[in-house]
C-alpha cells in the first residue's frame, strides 16, 4: 500500500482493530477451546448464559469449561452474573455488557432479593398521590365532568411525584413506576384509561397517555365473610355432630363474646 | 339440589312448621317425587300426619304433585319446591322492604300473607284490619277500605299476585286422593305454570268489604285460634271466593336487585348518580320482564322529565352524569343509541354479573388477605397465567406468590390449567396456566353460604337449648306478671314476682338474647350475598353467552 498516505494508513489500520483485532489481540495466547466458548458467551448477549448450557453447546468437558471460564475470567473479558431467577445459577456475559432486567430483575431487586417492603412502600404511596388527587376533585363542586377529569393523574405526574419524594434510593423509570400503578389496578383501587396525546406531550409514549384515578369500592365486604364460617379454616370439617361443630365452635363463641 | 340445601331446608322447615313437616320435607327434597303411600311407609309416620304435612307444604307451596307417571288412574307423586323452602330465609327482607315501601299495613299484609302461603283478599284485609286495630289506642280502629286500597296498591306494583287457578281433579287423576285433606289448597297441580301466563294475574277482584276492624276481646286468644274461628263464623260471601292471592317473590327479588345497583353506584360514583340510576329503573319497572338482560332504552329527555323536581339536576348536568355512568367501567349503564338525546339502559345482567365478582374478590380479600385478593384479580382480568407472569405483574415474591397460589387452588378458587407440548404430559414440557372460572366459584361459594347459613341456625337453636329452662322461667313469670297486672294486684306483688328472676340469671338471659340477635343479623348478612350470587347464577345460566 505504498500509494496511500501514512496517515490514512495509520486510520485504516485503527479502525480494523477496533473493530476485529482488539479481540484477536486481547485473545492472543488463547487456544481454540477458548476462542469457542468466548464465542458462546458473546452469542449470549447481555442474557447471559449458564455453564451447563456452554457444555452443550461447546462440547467439551465439564471441567475444561471451568478452567476456561476462569482464565476468561481473570482476562475480564466475560464476567459472572448471578441471576434472580435461580439463586445458585450463575450467567456469563461478556465484560462490557449491562445485564438483562430479566437476570438482574430491575429496580427491585437488591443482591438477589426481591424488595417487597420497597414495593409495598411505593405502592401505597402512589394510591395516596392518586386518592388525594380524586379527594380535591371532588371537593372543588364543578360539574362532574371536570371533577371526573381532573381526579386522572398520568403516569408521568406520578412518577415525578414519587422521584421528589425522595424514598427511593435507586433511579425508577416511568415503566416501574406502572408496574407499580398496575398492582394498584390489580387491587381493585385504581382505573386506568389510554388517551391520545399530542406528539412530544411529557410522558406521552407513541401518542398515547396512560391515565389513573383511584376509584371507590363497589361493595362493602359482603355479608359471608362479616361471620365466623367466611373465615372458618376448618369450614369444611366442620359437621353437626362431629369434633368440630357449630354448636361447639370456639369461633363461634369468640365471636358472640365480642 | 345439594346436600348443603337440603340441610338448610330442613333446618328452615323445622323452625317454621316443626320437626314433622321437616322430616317429610327432607325426605321428599332427598328422595325426588314420591306417592303419599310411598312416604308414610318410609318416613314411618302415620298417614293422616303425612296428609296433613303435605297440605301444610302445598299450602306453602314448597311442595307440588302431579298425577303418577304411571299413566291415568295411578296415585298422585309428590315432590317438594327447593327454591321456594330457601324463600323462607328471606322472609324478614321481605316484610322489611314492604314497610318501607306502604308502612305498616304493608309489613302487616306481607307478614300475614307470608305465614300463611295464600289467602283471598277479603281474608287478608279483614286480619290485616283486626291486627291494626289491636294496636291502636281503645275507640280506634282501620277501615276495612283503606286496608284494600293498599292491598290494591301492592297488585297494581306487581309485589303480590293471583295463584294460578286450580287444575281439576280430574285433569291429575289420582290427585283426587289428597284431595279430602287439601281441599283449600288451590294451586294444586299447577306449580310448573307460571302465574304470569293467566291473563288475569294482576286484577284486584270486586269485593264487597264494608265494615271496620274489630277488637278482639280476649287478646291472649292465639292466632291460629282466631282464624281458625273466622273461617267457621263467617258465612257472608265477599264475591272473591276461590280466588287466592300470593307473595310474588320475583317481582321482590327484581326489587332487592334494583337497590343493589343504585347502591353500588352509590358507593362508585356519587349520590347523584345513583339517584338518576334510580329514576331509569324505577321508569322501567313494569316495562321489563324480570329475566331482561337490560332495562327498555329510555332518552335522556324521558329521563330528565322523571326526575324528581327536589334533585335539582339540570339538563346539561344529567347529560354529562349519564354520560359518565356510561363511560364508567363497572358498565352499570349503557347507551343504546343517540336518538331523543341518547338513549340509555341498565345493563342488568352485567351489573350482577360485576357485583357478584366484587363479592368474590371481597370474600378473597377477607379471608385470604389484600395480596391474595390481588392474584385473584389479577388472574380474572388476564384470564390465563404462568406462576412466573403471576410473580411478575403482582409484584410479590416468588415464594410468597406460589403459597398464596397453591392455597387459593387448594380451596378450589383459583383452577390450574395443564396444556402439554408433548403428548406424554411430562412437567418439563408442559405449561401450567392459571385460571379462574367466575360462574363455577360463584356456585361454589354460594354452597358455602348455605351452609354457613345452616351453621348459623345450628348455633342459635343450640344456644336457646341450653338456657331452655331459663327462657321457660322467663316466659312464665312474663305471664304471670301480665295476668297480675291485669287483675290490677298491688305494685308490691308485682316486684316480688320480678324478683323472682335472680340478677345473674338475667345477666344470661340479656346475653343469650345478645347472641341471638347476634346470630339473626349474620343470617340475614349471609342471605344479601346469596340474593347476590344466586341472582348472578341464575342471570348467566338464562343468558348463555
Amino acid at each position: 500500500m505504498p500509494h496511500l498516505e501514512p496517515q490514512q494508513r495509520a486510520g485504516a489500520i485503527n479502525k480494523l482493530l477496533s473493530l476485529v483485532s482488539l479481540r484477536t489481540w486481547k485473545m492472543k495466547g488463547s487456544d481454540n477451546q477458548e476462542k469457542l466458548v468466548y464465542q458462546i458467551i458473546e452469542d449470549a448477549g447481555n442474557k447471559g448464559i449458564w455453564s451447563r448450557d456452554i457444555r452443550f453447546k461447546s462440547n467439551l468437558p465439564l471441567t475444561e469449561i471451568n478452567k476456561i471460564l476462569k482464565n476468561l475470567e481473570s482476562k475480564k473479558l466475560i464476567k459472572a452474573v448471578k441471576s434472580v431467577a435461580a439463586s445458585k445459577k450463575k450467567v456469563y456475559m461478556l465484560y462490557n455488557l449491562q445485564p438483562d432486567r430479566s437476570v438482574t430483575g430491575g429496580a427491585w431487586y437488591s443482591d438477589q432479593d426481591f424488595e417487597s417492603e420497597f414495593v409495598e412502600v411505593l405502592n401505597q404511596q402512589c394510591f395516596k398521590f392518586l386518592q388525594s388527587k380524586a379527594d380535591a376533585a371532588r371537593d372543588s363542586q364543578q360539574s362532574p365532568m371536570v371533577q371526573r377529569n381532573s381526579s386522572f393523574a398520568t403516569s408521568h405526574e406520578v412518577w415525578k411525584y414519587i422521584c421528589e419524594l425522595g424514598i427511593s434510593k435507586v433511579d425508577l423509570s416511568m415503566d416501574d413506576i406502572e408496574t407499580i400503578l398496575n398492582t394498584l389496578i390489580y387491587d381493585g383501587k385504581v382505573e386506568m384509561t389510554v388517551i391520545a396525546a399530542k406528539e412530544g406531550t411529557v410522558g406521552s409514549v407513541d401518542g398515547q397517555m396512560k391515565l389513573f384515578r383511584g376509584v371507590n369500592p363497589v361493595l362493602q365486604p359482603t355479608g359471608l365473610v362479616k361471620t365466623p364460617c367466611g373465615l372458618c379454616p376448618v369450614f369444611d370439617d366442620c359437621h353437626e355432630g362431629g369434633e368440630i361443630s357449630p354448636s361447639s365452635c370456639v369461633y363461634m363463641s369468640e365471636w358472640l363474646e365480642f | 339440589m345439594t346436600a348443603q340445601e337440603i340441610r338448610l331446608c330442613g333446618l328452615l322447615l323445622r323452625e317454621h312448621f316443626g320437626e314433622v313437616v321437616e322430616k317429610v320435607g327432607k325426605h321428599l327434597l332427598g328422595g325426588g317425587a314420591q306417592t303419599l303411600r310411598g312416604i308414610a311407609h318410609e318416613t314411618g309416620l302415620p298417614l293422616d300426619l303425612v296428609k296433613k304435612t303435605l297440605c301444610v307444604l302445598v299450602q306453602h307451596g314448597a311442595c307440588s304433585f302431579t298425577a303418577g307417571r304411571k299413566g291415568p288412574g295411578s296415585p298422585a307423586e309428590y315432590w317438594a319446591c327447593c327454591d321456594r323452602i330457601l324463600r323462607i330465609l328471606r322472609y324478614p327482607r321481605y316484610i322489611y322492604t314492604a314497610k318501607t315501601l306502604y308502612g305498616d299495613t304493608g309489613e302487616l299484609l306481607t307478614e300475614e300473607l307470608l305465614q300463611r302461603g295464600h289467602m283471598t283478599m277479603s281474608g287478608l284485609v279483614k286480619t290485616v284490619a283486626d291486627r291494626l286495630t289491636q294496636n291502636m289506642e281503645e275507640g280506634h280502629s282501620v277501615d276495612y277500605s283503606e286496608v284494600s286500597s293498599t292491598f290494591s296498591k301492592f297488585v297494581e306494583t306487581r309485589f303480590l299476585q293471583r295463584c294460578p287457578p286450580p287444575v281439576r281433579a280430574a285433569q291429575t287423576g289420582g290427585g283426587a286422593q289428597a284431595a279430602p285433606g287439601a281441599a283449600p289448597a288451590a294451586p294444586t297441580g299447577a306449580a310448573m305454570l307460571a302465574p304470569e301466563s293467566f291473563p288475569d294475574c294482576y286484577e284486584v277482584p270486586r269485593v264487597t268489604l264494608v265494615g271496620r276492624g274489630k277488637r278482639q276481646l280476649a287478646p291472649e286468644d292465639g292466632e291460629e285460634q282466631r282464624s281458625a274461628k273466622r273461617a267457621k263464623m263467617d258465612p257472608e260471601t265477599h264475591g272473591d271466593e276461590g280466588i287466592y292471592w300470593q307473595v310474588n317473590f320475583e317481582r321482590f327479588h327484581q326489587h332487592f336487585r334494583d337497590q343493589a345497583i343504585i347502591s353500588a353506584v352509590a358507593n362508585k360514583l356519587d349520590q347523584t348518580s345513583s339517584e338518576i340510576v334510580r329514576t331509569i329503573l324505577r321508569m322501567s319497572e313494569v316495562t321489563t320482564s324480570p329475566a331482561a338482560t337490560c332495562t327498555k332504552p329510555l332518552s335522556a329527555n324521558e329521563i330528565f322529565r322523571s326526575l324528581p323536581a327536589s334533585y335539582n339536576i339540570s339538563r346539561p348536568t344529567l347529560d354529562q352524569y349519564l354520560t359518565l355512568l356510561a363511560d364508567d367501567p363497572m358498565e352499570f349503564v349503557g347507551k343504546a343509541g343517540e336518538s331523543g338525546g341518547g338513549m340509555f339502559v341498565v345493563n342488568l345482567h352485567r351489573a350482577l354479573a360485576n357485583l357478584a365478582r366484587a363479592t368474590l374478590e371481597s370474600i378473597v380479600q377477607e379471608r385470604f388477605g389484600s395480596r391474595s385478593a390481588r392474584i385473584f384479580r389479577l388472574l380474572l382480568r388476564k384470564r390465563h397465567l404462568e406462576q412466573k407472569q403471576v410473580e411478575d405483574f403482582a409484584m410479590i415474591p416468588a415464594k410468597e406468590a406460589k403459597d398464596m397460589l397453591y392455597t387459593l387452588l387448594s380451596q378450589n378458587l383459583v383452577q390450574l390449567q395443564e396444556i402439554p407440548k408433548t403428548p406424554d404430559f411430562a412437567p418439563s414440557r408442559t405449561f401450567y396456566l392459571y385460571t379462574v372460572n367466575q360462574l363455577p366459584t360463584a356456585r361454589m361459594l354460594l354452597q358455602n353460604c348455605y351452609k354457613t347459613v345452616a351453621n348459623l341456625i345450628e348455633r342459635r337453636l343450640f344456644e336457646s337449648k341450653e338456657s331452655k329452662r331459663l327462657l321457660e322461667k322467663s316466659q312464665r313469670i312474663e305471664a304471670i306478671l301480665a295476668s297480675l297486672q291485669a287483675s290490677g294486684a298491688e305494685p308490691e306483688q308485682l316486684t316480688e314476682v320480678e324478683e323472682m328472676i335472680t340478677a345473674p340469671e338475667k345477666q344470661q338471659l340479656d346475653v343469650l338474647r345478645l347472641h341471638v340477635n347476634k346470630l339473626d343479623s349474620a343470617e340475614n348478612q349471609v342471605d344479601e350475598t346469596i340474593f347476590l350470587l344466586e341472582s348472578y347464577i341464575s342471570s348467566t345460566a338464562a343468558a348463555p353467552t
